[in-house]
């Protein structure tokens, strides 16, 4: 019996997660018997009792997930150190929000947050799937049964032999309110992919090549939004309180969650095709797969450790590679082994003229074409980044390891972008059916002249590059023309309908704001010296002071703080330069730079001044104190039988005694003397130094280094002996030309000071982005709900 | 319809040529100190601090070192001329990117990996886990 806590842990907690495992596969099996009869229309209110069954099943399965959820969460609000989780991710200095996201702060917690929002989002995906909720449910709870297998057997309940006194902390890194809360949104988005594959897959199994994209597009809108916003919660995070110097860094944490929402935004597209001509049905299943493949092997990135050497952010082996392995290739080899077997009977729907019996060509310059070419640009641009971010293996497999520059990515999305932009401007006035060339142009006149205008204005500002003006006046022209057609949306009160050329709003704001923050963002590091003025382009900027600044802000003096600020070491040490520009008031900031007393690790956050045209960042990278006055001689250390010869004077360690007879003194203390043959140009001589070693009490220990006055010129001092090397470490004094005053530095501060012009359309343009998202969504989740299908 | 599909086929084969010709230029593998020593080209090392070589010129804001090969017991001297990254004294490895020049390796980018505390396997070797 002993040995059943030991397995248990937190017997609840594993319970729980046990009890999950237990209700998901049955689960499972009652939908796959529900399937067996067949479902009658109307369906709502014919739900056969199999169904029924297994619903009550989900439901179990759900409270299991909440329950085991809300478990982990008391154990880590009340303390319980006796668990190895709480022990390693949070603490007892911890303010309750931060306390609270210690819950996502390791890798159990992030996957039991994982199940959660699939649990959750599930219970929607239930109702939502109406006539396919059997075959679509079983696919859904078998994504998250691998997860809920990876916390049975590494469960975030496991006890520790010894319960340490307090935990060992949050990542100061993570403590930061962005942070709270970017991994449940990332983790929403995360568990909604879970939804097209369940979707996508139940089509290929039932065959029902139309119905599923109508009911699982609305979830595909849900990722890209939340996936999303994720996203760039943390680009926010990085940039405001990272101090990396921008929002994006092209590494593989950053990547493996951008590649599922390129893909996500290749799968609404593909869907929306779909939808309108009944046809392209293989593209969307194959993205559907991928996209959530995606997720999972991003997962296996950036949890196995494989990519430790290649990333700033620590990732550790939890034991679990094999596993997350395994579940990858079951369900991408399994969709597309099903793709492959079903290939042949996915209806391919052709135009047959009438006329001439031979099949219609659908004109080049169509929504069709446009549709397939944007599906074909995201899809191009998540392979190059998976290609980039998977360079450590793929090249392990034929050499040395190997990473990409960033450049890569950058030289790679110019093309893409551009044509991204081309597509932007043209949608707005290409029908299903197709256009003439001509007629587009004539549409499109006053979009393009505006982006011409547009390209004048940047390059008076200062933009040259052919490439950047290029993609720049597609964008502006994109923008214009999407706009417009927004307008007539209004005018018409068609806001609803408009998700898509809102999204594509948004999408042009953001170009403009991606490429002239990234490309003409111009920084300098400067040393500031305390109280001395140093000018950067046209700001000039005055190091004044060290303060601290506490979790809401305040600005305080040293003398100023109270216990509450020392004792939850919520106020932290800050720089305050002042910025002054012509006709612009002076701006203080306060770049942080502050040691975090658990881990002795050095932190900076940066501050930052934004307007809309322009944001002033500046990072703190070091800083110096200061030093005054002192004499300080020639410092080296020496073998036996060393010497070492210093402006003609050549010293010689012969040996060492030490004299213990007062350790048990009054005052206890160990005497050494060092023996030493000096040699000038005039003589040589056997000089002897002393080191008194005191010990005691911590207050009482003290080392004493009397000068010893050599021959000719200079003293000699004996500052430490390390017996068992034999090394002694000496300080001639007296001896440099220099002479030993080593003057006094001034306290120093350096920074790096950024401008980064309209990064605030990054920011803009997201929002318009994500509203085009949303309005989408609505648009979309209406159809499905009315949306009668066989 | 056929026209979109060569122009999608087209764009597609251009793009990859562009993709793998980037691909392998803005390759830096991971090399030892020796063929580091011989490359021509921008490689990565990886190696610990030699304790005690670290020296920061402020006048030219450049940061000398010697990073040690703890398997071969190889070193190489390295120069990296911008702010001294924090806690560079404390890490536990440093992955240097950059190219060998005239005797010392002039680093363009430094990731310096400090010992972190965050982890369960560090809490889990200290108290110990129950075992069944």
């Amino acid at each position: 019996m002993n040995s059943l806590p030991g397995l248990l842990g937190f017997a609840p907690g594993t319970l729980a997660i046990w009890a999950a495992m237990l209700f998901g596969v049955t689960c499972a099996l009652a939908y796959l018997r529900s399937m067996r009869t067949p479902a009658l229309l109307p369906f709502a209110e014919n739900l056969s009792p199999n169904l029924l069954f297994a619903r009550r099943l989900y439901y179990a399965y759900v409270f299991s997930v909440l329950l085991a959820s809300f478990l982990l969460l008391t154990r880590l609000l009340s303390h319980d150190f006796r668990i190895s989780y709480v022990a390693s991710y949070s603490g007892r200095d911890l303010p309750f929000y931060y306390l609270f996201s210690t819950f996502w702060a390791g890798q159990e917690g992030s996957f039991l947050l994982w199940l959660f929002w699939g649990a959750l989002i599930g219970l929607f995906v239930l109702r939502s799937a109406r006539e396919q909720e059997a075959p679509v449910m079983v696919v859904y709870l078998a994504t998250f049964l691998g997860i809920v297998a990876i916390l049975v057997k590494q469960s975030p309940f496991r006890f520790l032999a010894q319960i340490p006194p307090d935990g060992q902390g949050l990542n100061p890194l993570l403590q930061d309110p962005w942070m709270v809360i970017h991994p449940p949104v990332m983790f929403s988005g995360f568990a909604s992919l879970s939804v097209p594959f369940a979707f996508a897959i139940g089509a290929l199994w039932m065959k029902r090549w139309d119905g599923w994209v109508v009911r699982a597009m609305p979830w595909a809108l849900f990722t890209f939004v939340t996936l999303g916003t994720a996203i760039l919660m943390g680009g926010y995070w990085a940039y405001k309180t990272l101090g990396w110097g921008g929002y994006w860094g092209w590494d593989p944490v950053e990547n493996t969650s951008l590649v599922p929402w390129l893909a996500t935004v290749a799968l609404v597209h593909g869907m929306v095709l779909q939808k309108m001509r009944a046809k392209h049905r293989k593209i969307n299943i194959i993205l559907a797969i991928l996209a959530f493949c995606c997720i999972l092997y991003g997962t296996f990135l950036t949890r196995s450790g494989v990519l430790a050497d290649f990333s700033v952010h620590s990732f550790i082996d939890l034991g679990i590679t094999g596993w997350l392995v395994g579940i990858i290739l079951v369900f991408f080899v399994g969709g597309l082994a099903l793709l492959a077997w079903r290939w042949k009977e996915i209806p391919v729907v052709s135009d047959v003229d009438a006329a001439t019996g031979k099949e219609k060509e659908e004109p080049f310059l169509s929504r069709s074409v446009l549709f397939i070419l944007s599906v074909t640009l995201f899809c191009a641009s998540g392979l190059v980044i998976l290609l980039g971010t998977s360079a450590p293996i793929l090249t392990r497999v034929v050499g040395k390891p190997s990473q990409v520059a960033t450049s890569f990515y950058n030289v790679t999305h110019r093309p893409i972008v551009g044509l991204m932009a081309l597509l932007l401007l043209l949608v707005p006035y290409l029908s299903w059916r197709g256009e003439s060339g001509k007629g587009v142009l004539r549409k499109a006149l006053v979009p393009l002249i505006v982006g011409l205008l547009g390209v004048g204005v940047f390059f008076a500002a200062g933009v040259r590059g052919a490439g950047d003006l290029l993609i720049l006046a597609l964008a502006v022209a994109g923008f214009v023309a999407n706009a417009e057609t927004a307008v007539l949306f209004v005018r018409r009160k068609a806001v609803k309908t408009m998700g898509g050329y809102l999204a594509h709003i948004g999408m042009s704001i953001m170009l403009v704001g991606i490429l002239i923050s990234g490309v003409y963002e111009k920084r300098t590091t400067v040393n500031l010296v305390r109280n001395q003025p140093v000018t950067v382009g046209s700001n000039t900027l005055t190091f004044t002071r060290t303060v601290f600044v506490t979790d809401s802000g305040v600005v305080k003096r040293p003398e100023e703080l109270n216990a509450m600020d020392l004792s939850d070491r919520r106020a932290k040490q800050a720089m305050e330069v002042e910025v002054s520009s012509p006709g612009r008031s002076v701006w203080k900031a306060y770049p942080k730079l502050y040691t975090n007393t658990r881990t002795n690790q050095m932190m900076a956050n940066p501050d930052v001044k934004s307007s809309p045209l322009m944001d002033l960042y500046v990072s703190p990278q070091a800083y110096d104190p200061g030093r005054s006055a002192r004499i300080e001689g020639t410092t080296f250390a020496l073998k036996k039988g060393e010497s070492k010869t210093v402006e003609g004077l050549k010293v010689k360690f012969l040996d060492f005694s030490a004299d213990r007879s007062q350790v048990s003194s009054a005052r206890p203390h160990v005497t050494v003397t060092g023996n030493f043959l000096v040699t000038t140009a005039e003589a040589s001589e056997e000089k002897t130094a002393r080191l008194v070693m005191y010990f005691g009490e911590a207050t009482e220990s003290a080392t004493e280094s009397p000068e010893t006055t050599l021959p000719g010129k200079g003293r000699l001092k004996l500052l430490k002996v390390s017996p068992n090397e034999g090394i002694c470490e000496i300080e001639l004094l007296g001896v440099a030309p220099g002479g030993d005053l080593k003057p006094a530095t001034g306290e120093t501060l350096s920074v790096d000071v950024t401008t980064k012009p309209l990064i605030s359309l990054v920011w803009g343009g997201f929002y318009v982005m994500m509203a085009g998202g949303l309005t989408a969504l609505v648009r979309r989740a209406r159809d499905s709900r009315q949306a009668a299908i066989a | 319809m056929k026209r979109a599909y060569w122009a999608g086929a087209l764009l597609v084969i251009g793009f990859l040529a562009l993709g793998l010709s980037t691909f392998t230029r803005s390759m830096t593998p991971y090399v030892s100190f020796a063929e580091a020593k011989a490359a021509p080209r921008t490689v990565q090392v990886m190696g610990a601090l030699e304790k005690g070589t670290s020296r920061y010129d402020t006048g030219s804001k450049t940061l000398y070192f010697t990073l040690l090969d703890p398997k071969s017991h190889d070193s190489i001297p390295v120069s990296y001329t911008d702010v001294k990254p924090a806690n560079f004294e404390d890490a536990v490895s440093i992955v240097a990117i950059g190219r060998y020049e005239s005797g010392v390796f002039a680093a363009e980018k430094l990731l310096v990996k400090c010992p972190s505390k965050y982890q369960g396997e560090e809490i889990e070797k200290q108290y110990g886990a129950k075992k069944a």
